[in-house]
């Protein structure tokens, strides 16, 4: 049989028609698209047995509540810690992509001299000389933990502890100066507070624990004309703050000060200062002129403060004028007001200015990223991740998130005192040390972190102040020993203390204080203390517009 | 009775911070952004825009809205044009979902959202080393090519309804599926639930005369709802009537 070109055609037609009404087109494209799917570059999540459990951000002094989703013995995910009694659930967006920091390419793993890679062995020689040879100055960025009693002990013998404070922290220090409590136990009685009248301090923006006030204003404040906690935000440009604030008032900028005076003079005008409290010597005219605003929209903004008491000015940066206005406002040691919390007698040394003719200074990686250390002494500098500010002779690798055990002392700011533990949940790098295993291997006389944090939980057990708070504890009894108390602790527990005494802080302001400088706007990642951000952060600021990017940090 | 997943995001609560961004992408092992993303190429499966009520100086006023998939109901646009199947709207949940296997990358998806809330996966999915021990194992990474879009953290009601399964139930606990949008927000803007079950919360706040949905008058019955008692804010969910009167014009 002759087969011809038109029986090749018809077979050809008739084998494409064919296979057209069969799968098999169907199913290759299926394959081919799964396949393509599947190359062997693209990360596959590690397999393993996933289980939840609870921790602390240790990144910051607010040391948040957290939930950590761990996945063959690493961290996948994180969420809110619901019942912790201060971020209540809540977290700092950038929290939420903390646990892939340890991963970021900018992560230290080598012991660094003015650019030079050296050894542990060669950090701890240069240290031992530096502490022969004259004082050292330790500074710490998050005291009170076990680690920071590990600075401090090690500093009493060398030299000087110094702490870096944050500005929300710096903003209670003419307080510390007027009535000698120590800022370090004052506190914010935000959950009682009625108005607040907020210089520019970035409240729902980050602003000491982001989950503390935003929790309370979505309960008291949020959505409603006649809510329970007005938020009254004075701010020259508009925020995220001013713009879910009850109301906003823009001002000139720089006239925060005179704004506070300018109330503080209509409240004594109209007999509703607390006694004592000193007049401005400015005129009504002078700061309507100062701010931008009429003389009689500062006299609205004056009744309001006194209309839904009890009222609170807080300001971004220490600013002397604001303290006073809450003075005047009688806000100082009263319910809704600046609270005193715990014992604490003894100030914090800040770190702003350091002692002249040290020999060396240590600076701890909790210490922000933009710490510079006004000092010509050599500086060690503790850090997880390169990109941290000013000279440092020698750059030490760090534990990063989650990677050692750590105490979780009282939020800066709180009005309640608390207390909790965080194990490590993340193994770290075999190149890393902490500035407490550093100052160990210096002076071995001095105590390991965890032998600090056993002692600690044993005596707030024997103190039997205050209570226990967790996620299981709701329905428990409280613990009867001091093991069991201090295994609930370890396994996520906080310990919360009694609720803070009004009174007690004896202000005395005789003249009203001097108008502070103003300060410039800070970015949406002040409130960061690493110097670099989670990669998912490119959400924020490059993969949409919500923020600016990020000026001197790395992705 | 079916259940029906929405969530009503009141607005005079989101305070514009982001959570919800990065962990949305922390949960769906979103990758961060390649060098080259921008606001149109990233994948952002939830999007919080910036909106104001256009008056300047003292007198402008901002508010955030969230934007994801609104899991439109009836006539899902992206569900009427895929060539490939690629989208369904489970019978079961009304959640719209995606399948990248199924994907071609064609697009037409994209066209026909009317809130744009679907995404193009314009590059290989890259982290940095080692940072793949960080990616969630309940959810697999797509490849370039795909389009993804928010599929309401399926993942997580797969594990909700395991956890009924093995305790042998057949309706899941709805504290157990709780999508990470939801869940991150701090000022608790998002309320989430069945919005065909009455006494839910989300039903009863979808009912509320304040709430309203974008784009309505399109007739997809979004199942996400929005929430103000700002009426410049409510105003913004449908264009302006000369925008709308071009539209008509143009049929």
């Amino acid at each position: 049989m002759e087969f011809t070109r038109r029986d090749l055609l018809t077979w050809g037609s008739g084998i494409t028609a064919g296979l057209v009404l069969t799968p098999v087109p169907w199913k290759l494209l299926d394959d081919t698209s799964i396949w393509t799917q599947n190359w062997p570059w693209i990360p596959q999540p590690a397999r393993g047995p996933v289980e939840v459990k609870n921790s602390f951000c240790a990144l910051c002094p607010n040391g948040c509540g957290m939930r950590v989703r761990m996945a063959a013995g690493w961290p996948v995910g994180i969420s809110g810690m619901q019942h912790h009694p201060v971020n209540r659930g809540a977290l700092c967006p950038l929290g939420f992509g903390a646990h892939q920091l340890n991963w970021h390419p900018r992560r230290l793993r080598q012991v660094g001299h003015q650019g030079r890679a050296c050894s542990w062995s060669d950090a701890l020689a240069a240290f031992r000389k530096a502490c022969a040879e004259g004082p050292v100055a330790i500074i710490d960025g998050y005291p009170d933990r076990a680690a920071s009693a590990i600075c401090h002990g090690f500093a009493r013998r060398h030299g000087s502890y110094r702490v870096a404070l944050r500005a929300e922290q710096r903003a209670l220090l003419p307080y510390e100066k007027w009535s000698g409590v120590p800022a370090a136990a004052l506190g914010y009685d935000l959950e009682n507070t009625g108005t607040i009248l907020s210089f520019g301090a970035p409240l729902l923006d980050g602003w000491s624990a982001p989950g503390r006030f935003a929790r309370l204003w979505s309960v008291r404040g949020a959505g409603s004309a006649d809510s329970q906690l007005r938020l009254i935000q004075v701010e020259a440009a508009p925020s995220h703050t001013a713009a879910c604030a009850w109301r906003w008032v823009p001002i000139m900028p720089g006239s925060d000060a005179a704004l506070a005076a300018g109330i503080a003079l209509v409240l004594h005008e109209e007999h509703r200062t607390a006694p004592n409290a000193p007049v401005p010597s400015t005129t009504l005219a002078d700061a309507a002129a100062r701010t931008g605003l009429s003389v009689d929209a500062i006299r609205d903004l004056a009744r309001l403060l006194c209309e839904h008491g009890p009222a609170l000015a807080i300001s971004a940066q220490p600013n002397p004028a604001v303290a006073a206005l809450n003075v005047a406002l009688g806000a100082i040691g009263t319910r809704g007001g600046i609270v005193r919390r715990g014992r604490r007698t003894e100030p914090l040394a800040a770190a702003d200015t350091l002692p002249s003719h040290l020999r060396a200074v240590l600076v701890d990686a909790s210490v922000p990223a933009d710490f510079l250390a006004s000092t010509e002494a050599e500086i060690f500098r503790f850090a997880a991740w390169e990109g941290s500010a000013g000279r440092n002779d020698w750059l030490l690798p760090a534990p990063g998130f989650l990677e050692e055990l750590t105490d979780i002392p009282t939020a800066p700011l709180s009005s309640i005192e608390t207390y909790a533990v965080a194990p490590p949940l993340s193994k770290p790098p075999a190149e890393v040390k902490s500035a407490a295993q550093f100052l160990m291997a210096v002076d071995s006389s001095i105590p390991d972190v965890e032998k600090i944090i056993h002692a600690r939980c044993r005596q707030l057990f024997q103190s039997r102040a205050g209570h226990l708070q967790g996620e299981e504890l709701a329905a428990a009894a409280p613990p009867e020993s001091a093991q069991a108390f201090e295994k609930q602790l370890w396994s996520g527990a906080v310990w919360v203390g009694d609720p803070p005494h009004f009174g007690g802080i004896p202000c005395r302001l005789t003249a009203w204080p001097q108008s502070a400088a103003p300060v410039a706007r800070a970015g949406w990642t002040a409130a960061w203390p690493a110097p670099v951000l989670p990669p998912l952060a490119t959400k924020l600021y490059q993969e949409s517009s919500l923020r600016e990017p990020p000026e001197r940090r790395a992705i | 009775m079916n259940t029906r997943y929405g969530m009503v995001i009141d607005v005079d609560r989101c305070t514009g911070c982001g959570a919800c961004m990065i962990a949305c992408a922390a949960e769906n092992n979103v990758p961060p952004a390649a060098e080259r993303a921008t606001p149109r190429t990233g994948i952002t499966p939830m999007l919080v825009h910036t909106v104001s009520n256009g008056m300047e100086g003292s007198l402008k006023r901002e508010a955030f809205l969230p934007v994801a998939c609104m899991q439109c109901e009836n006539e899902t646009p992206c569900v009427k044009v895929c060539p490939q199947q690629a989208v369904e709207v489970d019978a079961s949940t009304g959640i719209v979902m995606q399948m990248p296997q199924r994907c071609l990358g064609c697009r037409y998806c994209m066209t026909a959202c009317p809130y744009h809330a679907r995404y193009f996966n314009w590059w290989d999915p890259a982290w940095p080393a080692g940072m793949e021990k960080s990616l969630n194992p309940g959810v697999a990474v797509r490849m370039r090519g795909v389009v993804e879009k928010c599929n309401l953290c399926h993942a997580r009601l797969h594990a909700a309804q395991e956890k009924a399964a093995a305790a042998g139930k057949r309706e899941i606990d709805p504290r157990d599926y709780v999508p990470a949008c939801v869940e991150a927000c701090p000022t608790g803007a998002i309320t989430f639930g069945s919005l065909a079950d009455e006494n839910c919360a989300a039903a009863r706040a979808a009912r509320s005369p304040e709430a309203f949905r974008l784009l309505a008058r399109l007739g997809t019955e979004p199942k996400v709802y929005y929430r103000s008692a700002r009426a410049w804010v409510r105003a913004l969910a449908e264009p302006r009537n000369e925008t709308r009167r071009k539209e008509v014009q143009r049929g």
